[in-house]
């Protein structure tokens, strides 16, 4: 390696920070989840060690051009041989991480190689395995060196539906909580933020060696630092969007749990006929996230959330398609529905005409049935294809809560009418519903074939039949039934789920009872509200011998019926 | 461009060849960077006393960031050890390899781990939900720890 233009991959000092660099050298190749702009800020207040380019390997005896021989290719280009990975340093395209990479030679006279010289009493990194100057980064709690290529990966466990936290990461040395680094820069500066500056009055004239104690040795320091430290940097200042990774995560099960399923009574018959998508957007913009590639899955989420509806039809495009196809199914069952009602109207009709003043059990029957009858024939031939047939007939939409601010155009009719968003409709049929409901998540489990049976129904609903057969027949809009119910009657009826609650105990409650309910969707097989992996006792007294903890036992690894 | 976890797994490998594997731990296979077998025996007064196990290591590229998927083979006549964590398809419910793993581990020191977890035994009995588990089960035990689902939008 005799060409000394190997040695001259010096950085260009406006974005270079003590000869390393603001973006990853390539050691790890997933994504860029972290915030950039938090780094490289955190880069240039030194207060994290910049990304130097790593060696593979590090013997002390080495001269300067073995030192960079021996660095890391960046990590644009493929390179194979020893020998070509230098002439990368001038070969570096423009579309590297940044273009001022492109190297001058410098001049081949110069001694002095501070590129080189800093990495003198290189410290191996115990997770990559690779060597960085000596200048690295230190745990704050047991002063483990890591470089800040590997301190960007480590991050809190993303939150899933059924393990609704994030964890803070541990310290990957000593297992403490809140992994936070402290990181001493060097003595001397280069790059961003120099002041004045060996670099420029020493360049090409003397070695940086002689004003520069390049291999600062890092003394064993005796305490370990707060997390709040103010020279502490955590996993979670470089991640600050966790807690909306977090909290988006726990809207996405709030809302799952605030499905709504909407019911039509026909006749003494509970339809379901639409489901509620239960969105809740409490949260607006996210921090952070924006500068990362797009290939993280968290991306996908906030695009998402981020479409606020602003029409009556935005609220389509969010809608899960699960969502949809259930209303469809239920819709084209409700007009078969209504059509077989239809047909038994008219018959019975004709029968009543025929057996008209004979006997009074027929008229009885004709009382309780004929006008919701009749009205849903309105409903069905006024317009049979849309939702929106749900406006003449009045919906009834079951475990409403404030939570579900947006719910689907069908649910949205009833919120209009009902008016009160606030309040839960307390039907004094409330339980009959809820039978109901049982029966429709069951029809959710199995929502590939989702033709809910009208007489399955019919048996739920029973009981609504019984206690709406006074009302019904007088009233047209249920709507104005659900206001009337709304203040007359609070009945305490046996409650299959936890509803019916306010808002406030609903949010904890009805996540954990409807996450049950809707574990078999298809879209999520596996999911349990167990825990799945739960700390057996009699496990850690077992294994109380053991350097890391080995007790964990899965409890329920895969979820049936 | 090799990398994370290949560029680790070979050093750990140059290793493992320059000063051997800890006593009981012997490396079968490493013919890759994605794949790795090693036998575990128990040393001393144990109930597995004279037993020998194989456990597969499979590596994601983000290895040793990501835990490595560890089990015991039960194919080709290899037989999962029977303990209270150890389910007969041969995955294995140790907290190291779930969320309590470290990148700072290394596959010896798993090996060891687990080496441990058989000699401390004291009851040969298979996890109590060993039939449901096994019965749905996925091929990869990493997959059971971390259940992600999908359903986030």
């Amino acid at each position: 390696m005799g060409n000394s233009s190997s040695s001259s991959s010096r950085p260009h000092q406006d974005d270079s920070v003590d000869f390393g660099y603001l973006t990853p050298q390539g050691v790890y190749t997933g994504s860029q989840d972290w915030n950039h702009a938090v780094v490289t800020q955190l880069i240039c207040a030194r207060r994290l060690a910049p990304f130097y380019r790593p060696l593979e390997d590090y013997d002390d005896s080495w001269t300067d051009d073995q030192i960079l021989a021996a660095r890391r290719s960046p990590p644009e280009p493929e390179q194979s041989s020893d020998s070509s990975r230098a002439e990368t340093s001038q070969s570096l395209p423009a579309s590297a991480s940044f273009k001022s990479h492109a190297k001058r030679p410098s001049t081949l006279k110069d001694p002095a190689k501070p590129e080189a010289a800093i990495y003198r009493g290189a410290v191996e990194c115990p997770i990559c395995f690779l060597y960085y100057p000596p200048n690295i980064n230190h745990s704050r709690c047991c002063d483990q060196a890591i470089c800040t290529e590997c301190f960007v990966q480590i991050k809190r466990s993303e939150p899933t539906t059924t393990h609704l936290v994030s964890e803070p990461a541990a310290c990957p040395y000593c297992v403490q909580d809140n992994f936070g680094i402290v990181y001493t820069p060097p003595p001397w500066r280069a790059g961003i933020g120099q002041d004045g500056s060996w670099l420029d009055s020493h360049k090409g004239s003397s070695t940086p060696e002689t004003t520069t104690p390049t291999a600062p040795t890092h003394k064993r320091r005796q305490k370990s630092f707060n997390a709040d430290s103010p020279e502490v940097v955590t996993i979670d200042h470089i991640r600050p969007d966790w807690e909306a990774k977090l909290a988006a995560m726990q809207a996405a099960v709030t809302r799952r749990a605030n499905r709504r399923i909407i019911m039509r009574q026909v006749g003494d018959r509970l339809i379901p006929v639409g489901i509620t998508s239960g969105r809740v957007h409490a949260l607006s913009g996210e921090e952070g996230g924006g500068e990362s590639s797009d290939n993280n899955g968290g991306s996908r989420r906030s695009r998402r959330r981020q479409q606020h509806p602003a029409g009556p039809f935005e609220q389509y495009l969010g809608q899960d398609l699960e969502e949809l196809m259930l209303m469809e199914a239920m819709r084209l069952s409700l007009i078969e529905h209504e059509e077989q009602q239809r047909k038994e109207a008219e018959e019975k009709k004709k029968k009543e005409k025929d057996a008209a003043g004979k006997g009074l059990s027929a008229d009885h029957n004709g009382s309780s049935l004929g006008p919701s009858t009749s009205q849903a024939t309105n409903g069905a031939a006024s317009s049979p294809s849309s939702p929106t047939t749900s406006q003449s007939s009045g919906f009834l939409q079951i475990r409403q809560s404030s939570k579900s601010r947006s719910p689907s155009p069908a649910a949205r009719q009833t919120t209009a009418s009902t008016s009160n968003d606030l309040s839960p409709p307390a039907f004094s049929t409330l339980s009959a519903a809820l039978s109901t409901t049982s029966t429709a998540s069951a029809i959710l489990n199995s929502s590939s074939d989702v033709h809910p049976s009208p007489s399955e129904i019919a048996q739920n609903a029973s009981k609504l039949a019984a206690e709406t057969e006074s009302r019904a027949d007088a009233t047209e809009g249920q709507s104005q039934a659900a206001q009337e119910a709304n203040g007359s009657s609070k009945v305490s009826t046996p409650r299959p789920v936890p509803v019916h609650a306010d808002s406030s105990i609903s949010e904890s409650t009805t996540v954990i009872g409807t996450e049950a309910t809707y574990e078999h969707l298809p879209s999520s097989p596996e999911s349990s509200q167990e825990p799945l992996i739960s700390k057996k006792p009699s496990a850690t007294s077992e294994d109380a011998g053991e350097p890391t903890e080995m007790g964990s036992h899965a409890n329920t690894p895969t979820t049936t019926q | 461009m090799a990398s994370i976890s290949s560029r680790r797994l070979a050093k750990e490998l140059a290793e493992i060849h320059s000063e051997g594997c800890p006593v009981g731990i012997n490396l079968v296979k490493a013919d890759d960077f994605t794949c790795w077998w090693f036998t575990i025996e128990v040393m001393g007064e144990s109930l597995y006393q004279g037993d020998k196990f194989t456990l597969q290591f499979r590596f994601d590229p983000q290895y040793p960031i990501s835990s490595p998927a560890v089990q015991f083979v039960v194919t080709e006549g290899r037989q999962a050890p029977i303990h209270p964590h150890v389910y007969s398809n041969g995955h294995i419910c140790a907290s190291i390899l779930g969320n309590e793993w470290s990148p700072v581990l290394s596959v010896v020191a798993v090996c060891v781990t687990l080496q441990s977890m058989l000699a401390s035994c004291k009851d040969k009995q298979r996890p109590v939900d060993n039939d449901r588990y096994v019965r749905h089960a996925p091929d990869n035990p990493k997959k059971t720890q971390f259940h992600y689902d999908d359903d986030t939008v």
